[in-house]
């Protein structure tokens, strides 16, 4: 096969890797939005606080001798998973449920308060230096031949892709067939009515920022061990991001998340290999307004007509 | 009572130590190549738990607590006869004439910093005016207002680059140009709803920060644009040298050279800017364009059945709103002398955003409050400079729960029956 | 009143006469320097290193005697390498009188800054602004204790032309005003001696991912990468170049070389070549005070804190030999003379850079050690 196919090839899978993780945080957006009709700008930091959680965990477990890899990975995940949706829950409960069905900017600029709150907790506890952990999983495949040049795909990237995966599925799985499922997707049809049907609707709104900041806890983890490296302001670009994505795939819609993850992963990754990596966030955002601009719903959304 | 609060108590308390325990408690440390923990220090553990504790009690008390800060006699609430008196037409015009004359004194009567925050306080304000008539006025969702502000002041710094614009021919054409940066923005958005108005805005915003961070044969990149030429007083500069064919203000006027004469001539521009913005501001919400921009506020669907033309209404809004923001940015670059990417993020949307809400939208003299407010205030938690930014994100938290409508809201202009 | 609170009281009051008798005469003799850098944001690690060196300075200079028996003290001043702050805080810095700046960090900071700074005749000694614009505007009070991009870039091209002798380079920058200015003079020291270079592009600071560019890495066959720009970028490009199979030689200014790069990229920052100024916490002349920065558990490797050290001693030198605090005088007495500081023998041009200053090819090592391949 000609190199320049395996060029194309390795950035397909870059960009299917970093893709992953925007769908993953785009999640959160979506679900909140469809629900409330709000947009959760404190979910990137939430996204940098799983990072700075798995790190902590993963330092303090190295500092008593535990050297087993998928241990200290587990162990991130859960105790990672744990804290943000303490945080998520507990941001909904304080900064957004007492100014619920109102004037729409007033959630907002308590959101944006809640983001710039949140960026300054983190650099305050744990400085603003960027923090470095050594690589935890190395190696991977190589596709192609030896000596010309070929795509590599590292174990990480794989991880990262079962675990995205695994985490779709079971959302869907949730979202579809089980009771507190069905109540979510009533409330995103009409909360209203689905209150007024005696479903806690306080209860799943709740849910619905604790599962969303769950997933975003899993792909802070999982850049974090990616890169390797942190810092309080990763939260606000890779928040920006995830929320192009939604909004690319159709916000209110799951499925729409991840394939606007997905999507701007991989033309961010096409741009800066093709062209030049300096545009690649013009194209995302360009990318965006044409989108919205053809197909204002976005491509898996449902175009909503306004009632009067 | 204090028995079916016990477990919310418990709860909350608890939630309080996962959510600081790990994240606050210990700290990150770098030792050379190795990544280690240490314990952030016997401070922080106590203030945990006493955050802890707090929290833990008020849920107990919570009822108690609810029912003796009814009792309580509650914020003062302005007299009756102010309210009344507020709404004399001639005390309006009294205490705006008192207002104008104290900030034209303003610069005789404090020192350089003080003069020279109150002019950072008026650029506030002129883009506080200018996104409120977006906002506040038209109720469209702007997040990328900066982009606008970034227009007007590479605008003026680029024609000065290439084309030795001087700064009056800078202004115009500054304004005129992020007005048509607006009205490009506004063509395809009015199609979009709230909330994608929004995001789009949002990107538009960053999408001009990252091109003028990136296009460095263009704007110098991340490096910015320098020397920006100062304003002149008829021809006259305020400097200490004049240039070639030019000559200083205070040659002319015969007193002695002190930079701060700049500095008050800096503000008074800026004054004169300001004022000249509330004036065409007022005049325009009493033309048929700005009821329309408020029709458009409350209820499009209505405004649409009237009659009214949805699509130019919003336009005029972006546009009108786009031109005051490149104003601010002409003057800002002019002041600094210098302008880079980086005052151009996104953090100062927010801000003015904050301002226009803060302020209570619509209503300017709101607005004009909550930009002193919103700028004085980081200057003076200068001293707690590590705590500056957070503080403000918790100010803006604080401030939608308690008081969403803003700190003056619109008085509309009404007329109420008397029995 | 009782014999032992009679006692207690009159030592409490002796206490306090001493402590406001002695806060007044600190407040009638101290000359002021202001520290301006970044406290907060995403680049305040430099500005913690031009913190703790000025400052160690102050409290040793303070300890030996004082300046002319003025204790010096330091205030500091938060401009978050923001343009517009910087400026805010030069206007406050005029408003409190205070005639002497260390600072500031980022070049664009300082550029706006000095406009006001040279206007109102303060001192002003930048212990970390390389870009060369700033001393070419003509300005009697600005002065420089590190060394300007123009120098670097050379030492590292001529290096990489005489003793690498690679095939193919490629040569990346970070698009600011350091990086892209040492690796615009690297590449064109390259081409002149005819060394090939394929790939000049640009990244952007803060970004994470580079997998694209190191894709077109491989793809364009290099043996060789210079880098310009700091040490957050080029940490993460030799991790993930490891990683994915991009095995060549990297090299990197100053801005590289400090403890970080090696905790980011661990074993990938083995061989990687550095230009630094010979290293001042390894000289053995500074070994003193090497360890009283590890006495207060401060780093003393980062690239800004020694030359930070050396911009208040010289203007606590200038301002002895000059005799008086005035700005002007300071000026004239730094720009002829020489001092003797721990950054080596300083003395200043016309346009107030350094004198000479010499920049060292270093190998690094993925401990953070180093060795000094050249003298």
């Amino acid at each position: 096969m000609p190199e320049s196919l395996y060029y194309f090839l390795q950035q397909l899978l870059n960009g299917l890797t970093v893709g992953s993780t925007y769908a993953l945080i785009a999640i959160g957006y979506t679900m909140v939005y469809g629900i409330i009709g709000m947009i959760n700008f404190a979910h990137g930091e939430i996204y940098m606080i799983g990072s700075y959680i798995a790190f902590i965990v993963i330092a303090a477990l190295a500092m008593f001798g535990i050297e087993s890899v998928p241990l200290l990975i587990f162990a991130a995940f859960a105790i990672s998973m744990l804290v943000t949706s303490a945080y998520g829950y507990s941001i909904e409960r304080v900064a957004y449920r007492p100014l619920r069905g109102g004037n729409r900017l007033i959630p907002l600029i308590s959101a944006i308060g809640m983001s710039i709150f949140l960026q300054n907790l983190v650099r305050i506890a744990q400085g603003s230096r960027d923090i470095a952990m050594p690589t935890l999983v190395t190696g991977g495949i190589d596709i192609g031949p030896q000596d010309a040049f070929h795509a590599s795909l590292s174990y990480m990237q794989m991880i990262i892709f079962a675990v995205t995966l695994i985490s779709m599925v079971l959302l869907t799985l949730f979202i579809s067939r089980s009771r507190m499922g069905r109540a979510c997707r009533a409330c995103a049809e009409d909360l209203k009515m689905t209150n007024l049907l005696g479903i806690n609707t306080n209860g799943i709104i709740a849910l619905t920022f604790v599962i969303g900041a769950a997933l975003a806890a899993i792909a802070g983890v999982l850049l974090g061990m990616y890169y390797g490296v942190i810092n309080p302001y990763i939260g606000f670009m890779a928040g920006l991001k995830a929320f192009t994505a939604a909004v690319l795939g159709g916000i209110g819609s799951i499925p729409g998340a991840v394939l606007g993850g997905l999507l701007l992963g991989v033309t961010e990754a096409i741009t800066a290999g093709y062209f030049s990596t300096e545009y690649k966030d013009v194209v995302s955002f360009g990318l965006l307004i044409l989108i919205l601009l053809f197909r204002p719903s976005g491509i898996l959304g449902r175009p909503e007509v306004e009632k009067v | 009572m204090i028995r079916t609060n016990l477990k919310p108590a418990v709860i909350s308390a608890v939630v309080v130590v996962v959510l600081s325990g790990l994240l606050m408690g210990v700290r990150l440390n770098q030792d050379g190549t190795n990544l280690t923990l240490v314990g952030a220090g016997p401070d922080v553990y106590w203030k945990i738990a006493i955050a802890a504790a707090f929290i833990f009690f008020y849920n107990l008390f919570r009822d108690h607590l609810a029912a003796l800060w009814k009792a309580m006699p509650g914020m003062p609430k302005t007299p009756v006869q102010l309210i009344e008196a507020s709404k004399k037409p001639i005390l309006r015009r009294l205490f705006w004439c008192f207002l104008i004359a104290l900030a034209i004194l303003w610069p005789f009567i404090s020192n350089r910093g003080g003069t020279d925050l109150a002019t950072l306080v008026l650029i506030y304000v002129m883009l506080g005016l200018g996104l409120n008539i977006v906002v506040g006025l038209a109720g469209l969702l702007d997040l990328g207002y900066v982009g606008f502000y970034a227009v007007g002041a590479y605008g003026y710094a680029l024609l000065a680059m290439y084309f030795d614009v001087g700064f009056w021919t800078g202004l115009i054409s500054a304004g005129c140009l992020a007005a048509l940066f607006g009205f490009l923005l506004g063509f395809p958005v009015l199609r979009l709803r709230g909330d994608y108005l929004a995001i789009v805005t949002l990107g538009f915003g960053e999408i001009i920060r990252i091109l003028l961070n990136n296009m460095t044969w263009l704007t110098n990149g991340p490096n910015g644009i320098g020397g920006i030429p100062k304003p002149t007083l008829f021809g006259l500069e305020f400097s200490r040298k004049a240039s070639e064919g030019m000559q200083t203000f205070h040659e002319f006027v015969g007193i002695d050279y002190s930079s701060e004469h700049r500095v008050m001539f800096l503000y008074l521009l800026a004054l004169l800017l300001v004022l000249i913005t509330l004036f065409v501001i007022n005049r325009l919400l009493r033309m048929p364009i700005g009821r329309a921009w408020e029709a458009l506020r409350e209820d499009e669907i209505a405004c649409r059945a009237l009659g009214i033309n949805p699509t130019s209404v919003k336009l005029g809004a972006f546009t009108i709103g786009a031109s005051f923001a490149g104003f601010a940015g002409c003057f800002f670059a002019a002041r600094q002398g210098f302008i880079s990417p980086e005052s151009f993020t996104f953090i100062e949307s927010a801000i003015i955003l904050a301002i226009v809400v803060l302020g209570g939208m619509g209503s300017q003299i709101g607005i004009i409050l909550a930009a002193i407010i919103m700028t004085i205030l980081p200057e003076l938690a200068r001293e707690f400079n590590e705590y500056r930014m957070l503080l403000f994100g918790l100010m803006m938290v604080l401030m939608m729960i308690w008081r969403p409508q803003g700190l003056l809201p619109m008085n509309r202009p009404h007329l109420e029956l008397r029995t | 009143m009782k014999m032992a609170h009679k006692k207690a009281l009159s030592q409490i009051i002796t206490a306090a006469a001493l402590v406001g008798f002695s806060g007044y005469s600190l407040a009638a003799d101290t000359i002021k320097i202001a520290l301006a850098g970044p406290v907060t944001g995403p680049v305040a690690q430099y500005g913690d290193m031009q913190f703790i060196g000025a400052k160690m300075a102050i409290e040793q200079i303070n300890q030996a005697g004082g300046v002319n028996g003025s204790q010096l003290e330091g205030v500091v001043f938060d401009d978050a390498c923001d343009p517009k702050q910087a400026v805010a805080v030069a206007n406050r810095i005029v408003n409190d009188d205070i005639r002497f700046v260390v600072g500031h960090l980022c070049s664009s900071s300082t550029q706006p800054a000095s406009d006001i700074y040279e206007d109102e005749g303060i001192l002003m000694v930048t212990a970390a602004s390389t870009s060369p614009e700033i001393t070419e505007r003509g300005y009697k009070l600005l002065f420089r204790t590190i060394g300007l991009d123009s120098l670097q870039g050379p030492t590292a091209g001529k290096y990489i032309a005489e003793q690498i002798k690679p095939k193919k380079v490629a040569v990346i920058h970070d698009k600011q005003q350091y990086g892209e200015g040492i690796a615009t003079a690297v590449r064109d020291v390259l081409t002149e001696a005819g060394i090939d270079v394929p790939l000049f592009e640009g990244v952007t600071a803060g970004d994470k991912d580079f997998s694209a560019l190191i894709a077109k890495l491989r793809q364009a066959n290099v043996d060789f990468v210079y880098y310009g720009g700091y040490h957050p970028e080029l940490g993460l490009i030799l991790r993930q170049s490891s990683e994915q199979g991009l095995d060549v030689r990297f090299m990197g200014p100053e801005g590289v070389g400090n403890t970080d790069i090696s905790a980011i990229a661990g074993e990938a920052s083995e061989g990687l070549l550095v230009t630094l100024p010979k290293a001042f916490d390894e000289d053995p002349k500074n070994a003193d005070l090497v360890e009283a920065f590890k006495a207060k558990n401060e780093d003393p490797s980062g690239p800004f804190v020694f030359p930070a050290y050396a911009a208040v001693q010289v203007i606590a030198d200038g301002i002895k030999l000059a005799g008086s605090a005035d700005t002007e005088a300071v000026a004239e007495a730094l720009r002829s003379n020489s001092f003797d500081t721990p950054t080596g023998t300083l003395a200043f041009d016309e346009k107030g850079d350094l004198k000479d200053f010499n920049f060292v090819v270093y190998e690094w090592h993925a401990d953070a050690s180093k060795t000094a391949l050249t003298e």
